[in-house]
């Protein structure tokens, strides 16, 4: 199950939030776009950018995110981190990572470190568990 | 393209294991933020849905 399934089988009942961090692969950085791997991640249809330099300013990140929102028509909302990173490290986020909060302000479930265990799956089963104990106890 | 992989696969795992540790696990008070939209506004407090909805939270970037 993809995130956007995720989202709208349970957006009336759980507040959908992407947090937009640190580039993953700039081109400045762990690029992706040249040579072989540029190659492959075009023959497997990757949908992530390959043009974009790591933003240097809180208002360039939060441009990169706006063209990330429209190109992918993404339609999970998203806010940007600052520049410094703040909500990323606190949720040892990068590059990709999921969490559950409970209403109560609690961690319900905290995906493993991405990329690899970036799992829309697990997080699935958590909002599945995390709603039907709330029935439960109404 | 292999020392690249190498170097930065070496580095984020680094920063990962570091953090993580110090990261909210389940159980644990998540950390408050409050960030703006794609266009620097609507600020959005995480704390602002305690008591009305669970939050799920998808980090990531467009690369």
């Amino acid at each position: 199950m993809s995130l956007h399934d995720l989202y709208h089988q349970y957006r009336d009942r759980v507040q959908f939030l992407m947090v937009y961090i640190r580039e993953a692969h700039p081109v400045d950085g762990w690029w992706l776009g040249g040579g072989i791997t540029g190659v492959v991640t075009k023959a497997i249809g990757f949908t992530a950018a390959t043009d974009v330099y790591d933003p240097k300013t809180t208002e360039e990140r939060q441009a990169v995110a706006g063209r990330c929102q429209s190109e992918l028509k993404y339609e999970i909302p998203i806010c940007v981190d600052t520049i410094d990173n703040v909500v990323n490290t606190a949720y040892a986020a990068h590059p990709t990572r999921l969490y559950l909060i409970g209403k109560d302000g609690r961690v319900v479930y905290a995906g493993r470190l991405g990329p690899f265990g970036f799992k829309p799956d697990e997080l699935g089963e958590a909002i599945e568990k995390y709603l039907a104990a709330g029935q439960s106890k109404e | 393209m292999v020392f690249d992989v190498l170097k930065y696969r070496a580095a984020n795992k680094a920063w990962q294991e570091k953090y993580d540790a110090l990261a909210p696990k389940a159980g644990d008070i998540a950390p408050d933020f409050e960030l703006c939209d794609v266009k620097g506004q609507n600020p959005i407090r995480l704390s602002a849905f305690q008591g009305q909805k669970p939050v799920a939270l998808v980090f990531g970037s467009y690369t």
